[in-house]
């Protein structure tokens, strides 16, 4: 079936902090001492528990206010969509479009990519594996930044507290779309990158 | 050849985990945010609060999301949604209230809209200008019944918590002078305000509502009467200028103010109904009381000019005050023949309760009751009133003699009522007329005469002859010393005596006619001049034999009867002076005490004459004198001649002190007083 042989094959397993090989009996790292995994798909099952919760935080955080602005005494609530299209009311195309990509495309870029890669384990698609592997890496890289926005809020409302004349706080979006961001890099770190390769229907072999 | 059999190779793999090993724990972590999400979820579904829904008149300002509602001053709702009533007419604001006020937003809930607003009385609500507006809501603390549908009020109520005081309705002429805001004056404080100012629905005049605060609203009854106090008032009056401003603040922005002149009101209900009077005068004499309800109101076309009538003059209904003229115009009539007549029309009104009927009662069954009274004689007509008969009145009273006439019911504007000719003749008889009399009489004259008699008396002592009676009667002295035992004197004493009674009864019965008064003066003063022409030597003869008589009779008693009768005379003259006061003139001149001021004035230019005719006395009484200090001193007809010249002196120095006493206060010549 396996167009390559994978390490598994081979009765190796790979340390996970220093990649050194190991025979796939022993359970320590023979060159670091790091206690060795086994590939399993129960990796899988983390990932889709991240992913799940990093969804639901999601949909709060994309309804509930995300900045309380209180200008000379009039209070304004913006959700993240509707932050966005003030912006570009405004006028403000690239800003709206640097809130609109953080906030909106890259999550769901996000939650769309680890649940594609998480489907594809195993898959006939093994063949792109390369690919995977990239859309995993791009993955990772990127989650980090999805906090920008969370950042902004931080920011905003500790340097924007001019009492009576404008004050800005964190809505509750804020905290959901925190942990939607740490949940989908918890899922995405996860993710058993091995699992790409090997499949998982090798588990149970 | 067969293989070695072997051992079958032992086919291991690893024990399946069990299932809850495979189902990991992470799974956990989902679960609980989906739970937390759905929990924070319903809390803020469940929590939402109730939604009532208000039509304004427009929505300046309101944003959905973002206007607050607020209850004193603390926000318990939010505008949710801004959208149009079925009809579009008016704009329906939906607003969600807090969970734990809804309740409480029942049946009597009021909504208004604040705004910023600048008015005389300052500028309110500033900071809605940068908070934006909001709407404001008063319910009471009672939960009864439920409402969604409310109708946004216009302005803010006058007062929202109706237990705080009371609030009445003022019917105004007009709003000059009144404004949103002003106060309500009792005694000098500020005891309410003035709100929401409009024009009465009839058209007629302007209301405004006042709110009384709470221990104030006490001294509130039906009887109370409202008066207008805005800016300044100057009056002239019997004590000099008085000029009234009752308080900065109300000149600035006007205000009103109440009294209760009279006791036995009967407490009011929020929302009663009073008449607003332009001054506090006119609220303390008004007959009309503070009914509301329109007097009912006639028009009187008259032919005469109508002198005398202004807005306000009084219309007397048989006698009693019953209202007051409103209005004064020319309307061009036309007559039987067809021609164009202008007529004086004056428009009146009537307190039904003083023509006797209920003060409810409408003016179409006045307009009824007058017809009636019409049929039976009555009529308007213009009348004197009050003491010198200078003020007109209207007078509704029956005149007879009169063609039959009928009141015109459907007349516009207002029915009306027949009038009748000026009655002259209550005009004349009226206390001018008598006044005018007073005017009339001679009393310059009767000073001129009085004058010429003193000078014909004077021209007789400053006569020749008369020089010469000393000296004839220096020899007659001593022809006289050596006949006195000879002569009779009794009959001359005895003549003389009588003489000078007549002459008194004579000045008595001419004196005592006052209307003849000039005629007497004039007569005394041709019996004066017929004195003056007398031939004086006579009197010289005559006087001879008369000394030669006097001589006899000194020691008699009708020789003492001469300066009786004398003083008798001057004691007629003093009665004479009573009478005068006693008299007619003065009772007539008692009743028009402020018109005799020019009669006094005719008075005072004749007492300037009256010094000279003093001067005049007196040089009479210094030449007699001189005539008399000729006879030599210490006769004792000397005596006499000297008591009865002392007799005159008193007499010319009490008319002197009188005259004195003229010049002083005319008024009393004419008053006795």
């Amino acid at each position: 079936m396996t167009q390559f042989p994978t390490a598994t094959d081979a009765g190796l397993t790979g340390c996970i902090r220093c990649c050194a090989v190991s025979s796939a009996t022993d359970t320590h790292c023979t060159r670091c001492g790091a206690v060795l995994h086994p590939v399993s798909a129960n990796s899988l099952q983390r990932v889709w528990a991240w992913w799940a919760a990093g969804l639901i935080c999601y949909l709060p955080a994309n309804l509930s206010p995300m900045l309380k602005t209180r200008t000379l005494g009039e209070t304004q609530e913006n959700t993240i969509l509707g932050g966005v299209f003030e912006l570009v009311g405004h006028h403000n195309y690239g800003v709206a479009l640097i809130v609109f990509v953080a906030s909106i495309v890259i999550p769901v870029a996000k939650f769309l990519a680890i649940a594609y890669l998480a489907l594809a384990v195993g898959g006939p698609e093994r063949a792109g594996g390369h690919r995977h592997l990239h859309l995993y890496e791009a993955v990772e890289f990127i989650g980090r930044w999805s906090m920008i926005d969370v950042f902004v809020v931080a920011i905003l409302s500790s340097l924007v507290q001019l009492g009576f004349a404008a004050s800005i706080h964190p809505g509750p979006a804020a905290v959901s779309f925190a942990l939607s961001v740490a949940f989908t890099m918890l899922s995405a770190q996860s993710f058993d990158a091995r699992l790409i390769w090997r499949g998982s229907e090798q588990d149970t072999v | 050849m067969s293989d070695p059999i072997e051992p079958a190779e032992l086919v291991t793999s690893p024990a399946r985990s069990p299932m809850q090993s495979r189902l990991s724990l992470i799974w956990l972590v989902p679960l609980l945010a989906l739970a937390v999400t759905l929990g924070v979820a319903w809390r803020s579904y469940s929590d939402r609060g109730a939604l009532v829904e208000i039509d304004f008149a427009d929505a300046t300002g309101i944003k959905p999301g973002e206007t607050p509602l607020k209850f004193r001053e603390v926000e318990v709702g939010k505008v949710e949604k801004v959208g149009f009533s079925d009809d579009l007419k008016s704009v329906r604001v939906s607003v969600r209230i807090d969970k734990d006020i809804a309740p409480f937003v029942d049946e009597d809930a009021q909504f208004w809209l604040v705004r910023p607003q600048v008015s005389a009385q300052g500028i309110s609500r500033l900071d809605t200008v940068l908070s934006g507006i909001f709407i404001e809501g008063f319910w009471d603390n009672q939960q009864n019944g439920s409402a969604t549908l409310y109708k946004g009020l216009d302005k803010a109520p006058i007062a929202p918590d109706l237990s705080k005081g009371k609030w009445i309705e003022l019917l105004a002429p007009d709003g000059g002078g009144l404004a949103e805001g002003a106060p309500v004056i009792y005694r000098g404080l500020a005891v309410g305000r003035l709100r929401n100012l409009r024009l009465n629905e009839g058209g007629a005049g302007v209301i405004v509502d006042a709110f009384i605060d709470k221990p104030y609203d006490a001294r509130i009854s039906s009887n109370t009467r409202f008066w207008d106090t805005s800016g300044i008032s100057v009056s002239l009056g019997p004590s000099g200028a008085n000029l009234d401003v009752r308080s900065l603040a109300s000149l600035v922005q006007g205000g009103i103010e109440f009294e209760t002149f009279a006791t036995g009101g009967a407490p009011i209900e929020n929302g009663h109904g009073f008449r607003l009077f332009e001054s506090a005068d006119k609220a303390r004499q008004s007959i009309f009381g503070n009914d509301l309800e329109n007097p009912a109101r006639f028009v009187l076309l008259f032919d005469d000019a109508i002198k005398g009538i202004e807005l306000g003059t009084k219309v007397m209904f048989r006698g009693i005050e019953a209202g007051e003229v409103t209005e004064i115009s020319v309307r061009v009539e036309t007559d039987s023949v067809g021609n164009p007549a202008p007529k004086q029309q004056v428009a009146i009104a009537l307190a039904p309760v003083k023509l006797g009927l209920d003060s409810e009662t409408g003016p179409e069954v006045v307009a009824e009751f007058l017809a009636n009274e019409v049929e039976l004689g009555l009529r308007a007509r213009i009348a004197a009133a009050g003491i010198l008969g200078t003020t007109r009145v209207i007078e509704l009273t029956d005149v007879e003699n009169l063609p039959p006439a009928k009141m015109n019911l459907d007349r516009k504007p207002f029915p009306s009522i027949p009038t009748a000719p000026v009655d002259e003749s209550a005009l004349a008889s009226s206390a001018e007329g008598v006044f005018n009399r007073i005017q009339a009489l001679p009393i310059e004259e009767l000073m001129n005469s009085a004058i010429r008699t003193m000078d014909a008396i004077s021209d007789v002592a400053s006569d020749e002859q008369t020089r010469a009676i000393p000296a004839e009667l220096k020899e007659l002295l001593a022809g006289l010393r050596t006949m006195t035992d000879e002569l009779n004197a009794q009959g001359a004493a005895a003549k003389t005596g009588e003489a000078l009674d007549l002459v008194s009864s004579a000045a008595q019965s001419v004196l005592t006619e006052i209307e003849g008064l000039g005629d007497m003066l004039k007569s005394a003063d041709d019996a004066a001049q017929a004195v003056a022409a007398m031939p004086l030597g006579d009197i010289g003869k005559q006087i001879d034999g008369l000394l030669g008589d006097i001589r006899t009779m000194l020691g008699s008693k009708d020789a003492e009867r001469l300066p009786r009768a004398l003083s008798d005379t001057l004691e007629e003259s003093a009665a004479l002076l009573a009478e005068l006061r006693a008299g007619g003139a003065a009772d007539k001149l008692n009743g028009t005490l402020e018109a005799a001021q020019s009669a006094a004035t005719a008075v005072s230019g004749a007492t300037d004459r009256l010094p000279e005719l003093t001067r005049k006395l007196e040089t009479l009484v210094s030449r007699a004198e001189q005539l008399v200090s000729a006879y030599g001193e210490r006769s004792s007809f000397n005596n006499e001649i000297v008591s009865t010249i002392r007799e005159l002196r008193n007499a010319t120095s009490a008319f002197g002190s009188l005259a004195r006493m003229i010049e002083r206060n005319p008024r009393a010549f004419i008053l006795g007083r």
